[in-house]
């Protein structure tokens, strides 16, 4: 045993080095899914979600038919509102936020009041339908900076990016969501979508704050054509974004 | 007396108490099956709750009138169809002069409630539940009057906090268990409704009350408040600002465990204080020479007061939960009150529930309730007379559950027994039909 400890003692090293190495690369195990929690959240679904959003997962429950926008389908693994990088899977605690608070402007309803406990189960029984979750870890969530002041410079400097990233395309010269591309916009299941309209109203699906909103810019909203900008903006720029949108808003 | 109490026992065993409860037509605007709102319907979930406390509103930009598409028309209705059985022993008759047992049993129909109801505005809400008169309802033992059940207009979020809520018309009072979305439907909530013997008290909890409600709720409602002013039901109106007035009040707060034992815990203490009036102005009728009361004259109000304290215990799950409710409830009436009364009537009553439902299709019900008359006001009648025991057992098995219409098999069975004169004559009352709401 004494022989073999300096050849664990290297191997173990070996690992440990190897592993690091696939972390710095952004390569993370997934993470098993309890069963535990599935079984929790098994009647949960099926009481509370399975009508819009279907027995297999996919967005066709019988509800779906009357619904605009259409029920998440689960089978894609495909999440709008993440603080992760786009195309990677969304965080235990993304997840919780959406089905804690619902998403505005859809009939996704909030659903706190019936407590974490069996909320975790949910989440964890809507991981079930896709494979995804078992082939990659969800997405590392990006870093918002502290917000810099909301002032007329920064709001200046905010229509600029607004300019050059050709957010008008989709959202419209005054934010309105009647950008010149509308009629081509879609999804990735094929139905045709709306840009948001920043004049007319502060709540927004991905959440309400500043913070929502940047997290949203850099992060893209997968399935849909809003893009990650988190290449091509700095964080400074965002934030410029983030105030110059509060200039949009038609007053009550 | 006798022949009233077992008249009033029999009435209790077969005439199924005011339903209003589920209202489809939530469902069909929010696009949710009935089960999003309901435990085992129409008893509300927590979420149900929630939403009813916020002035029928979901709070993501869906719920003013103006989101929804010009055909959507908030009307509801809801029936029970079936048989029914209802046995009564002890009642009078005079050939030979004595007392019977009753058998009857009948086809037909509970009633039907026609509800309407949502929000108006970013704030207001409104409901409205008609009961038509239809003398073949309640198994053929309905009163043929029809009735506006329920008709209030509510203000939410007033100051922007939940914490401040009016509803004004007329509405249930926050009762430990909603008797207008209980899951039986041969017996209600005695307690609710219990009078002592010679009891000139009109005001029954289980009763929409006219008046005024004012609530609030934390976010999340772990804790509530309501208080309603109201005037008394079927009372002679006294001459007072507010008539023969009657003021309910309960605070209630939940709690989540978040353990696979007993995750959530619900409790609340309530109580009210009424004023009766017991002596009015009359007038005689020349033609028949019948005195009557002028309303508006009545004086001399005696007070009344009911109070007590629920607690709910769900195991397992919130989510299809075994629910066990306690509630005890205390009451004590003015000696001016009761006929021939001596000294002030109280008494003391409960329940204990359990509910348990294993899927959203299934709900099994029990309940086994007591009152008991602790000082009678008179002494021309025992003290045990009146006192009442219900049994109750029920199965309802949803076989429709959409977001447009719910249809549920319901077996029941009850029991009540009633002391009249140191007998204990029971009431039985056996159900199978179909509960409906559309």
């Amino acid at each position: 045993m004494a022989k073999l400890r300096p050849v664990l003692l290297a191997t173990s090293g070996l690992a440990a080095v190897l592993l690091l190495g696939a972390a710095d690369q952004g390569e993370r195990a997934p993470v098993p899914i309890d069963q535990g929690l599935v079984a929790r959240g098994k009647p949960f679904y099926e009481r509370f979600c399975i009508s819009c959003h279907g027995p297999d997962g996919d967005g066709h429950g019988y509800a779906a038919q009357w619904l605009d926008p259409m029920p998440r389908d689960f089978t894609s693994g495909i999440f709008k509102c993440r603080s992760t990088p786009s195309g990677t899977l969304p965080t235990d605690g993304d997840l919780m936020r959406t089905v804690r608070v619902g998403i505005y402007h859809t009939y996704m309803p909030p659903w706190e009041v019936l407590g974490d406990y069996d909320l975790r189960g949910v989440i964890e029984y809507i991981k079930t339908f896709s494979p995804k979750w078992k082939e990659e870890a969800p997405g590392e969530p990006i870093a918002i900076p502290p917000a810099p002041p909301d002032d007329e410079a920064s709001r200046k400097r905010g229509s600029v990016v607004w300019a050059n990233m050709q957010c008008a395309k989709c959202h419209g010269p005054k934010g309105k969501g009647d950008g010149l591309s509308v009629p081509t916009l879609m999804d990735d299941w094929g139905h045709h979508i709306t840009p948001f309209d920043f004049t007319s109203s502060d709540t927004r699906k991905c959440g309400n704050t500043d913070t929502d909103l940047y997290r949203t810019f850099m992060t893209g909203v997968n399935g849909t054509p809003m893009p990650s900008f988190a290449d091509s903006l700095k964080p400074a720029e965002a934030w410029d974004l983030v105030h110059y949108l509060h200039t949009l808003r038609r007053p009550d | 007396m006798k022949a009233r109490v077992v008249v009033a026992a029999a009435a209790l065993a077969v005439l199924v108490p005011g339903t209003a409860g589920a209202i489809p037509a939530f469902a069909r605007k929010y696009n949710v099956a009935c089960s999003t709102c309901h435990e085992a319907w129409p008893k509300l979930n927590d979420f149900g709750q929630l939403f009813r406390d916020n002035g029928y509103r979901m709070n993501r930009g869906k719920d003013n009138p103006t989101e929804q598409p010009g055909a959507y028309w908030p009307i509801a209705f809801r029936t029970t169809v079936g048989y029914q059985y209802a046995e009564q022993e002890g009642v009078p008759v005079d050939q030979p002069p004595g007392t019977t047992t009753t058998k009857t049993g009948t086809f037909g129909f509970a009633g039907l409630d026609i509800l309407t109801a949502g929000a108006l505005g970013e704030q207001i809400s409104w409901l409205l539940v008609y009961t038509p008169a239809l003398g073949s309802a309640g198994f053929g033992t309905a009163p043929a009057d029809g009735d506006l059940e329920s008709a209030f207009i509510g203000f939410h979020r007033i100051f922007g906090t939940p914490f401040l809520n009016v509803r004004v018309g007329k509405a249930a009072p926050d009762l430990p268990v909603d008797e207008h979305r209980i899951l039986t439907l041969t017996t209600g909530y005695n307690i609710y409704h219990f009078h002592p013997q010679g009891s000139a008290v009109t005001f029954e909890p289980g009763e929409n009350q006219a008046g005024v409600e004012i609530y609030g709720h934390s976010e999340l409602d772990a804790l509530r408040y309501s208080v309603t002013m109201a005037t008394e039901n079927d009372a002679i109106f006294s001459k007072n600002w507010i008539s023969s007035p009657v003021v309910w009040g309960r605070i209630s707060g939940l709690v989540h465990l978040n353990n696979s034992i007993l995750p959530e815990v619900k409790g609340g203490i309530f109580g009210s204080a009424g004023w009766h009036p017991v002596q009015a102005l009359t007038t005689t009728d020349p033609t028949t020479n019948t005195v009557t009361p002028v309303p508006g004259t009545a004086y001399s109000n005696q007070g009344y007061q009911k109070y007590g304290a629920d607690l709910h215990l769900l195991f397992f799950s919130n989510v299809n939960p075994l629910d066990i409710t306690g509630v005890v409830m205390f009451g004590n009436e003015d000696q001016a009150l009761i006929t021939n009364g001596v000294r002030s009537a109280q008494w003391i009553g409960g329940f204990v529930e359990v509910n348990w439902v294993p899927t959203f299709n299934w709900a099994i019900i029990g309940r086994w309730e007591h009152i008991a008359t602790t000082q009678a006001g008179t002494d021309s009648t025992p003290q045990d007379e009146g006192d009442l025991t219900a049994l109750t057992v029920a199965v309802r098995y949803t076989i429709e559950f959409s977001n447009r219409a719910a249809v549920t098999l319901h077996l029941e069975g009850s029991q009540t027994t009633t002391t009249v004169s140191g007998m204990t004559p029971k009431g039985t009352a056996v159900l199978a039909g179909f509960d409906f709401a559309f």
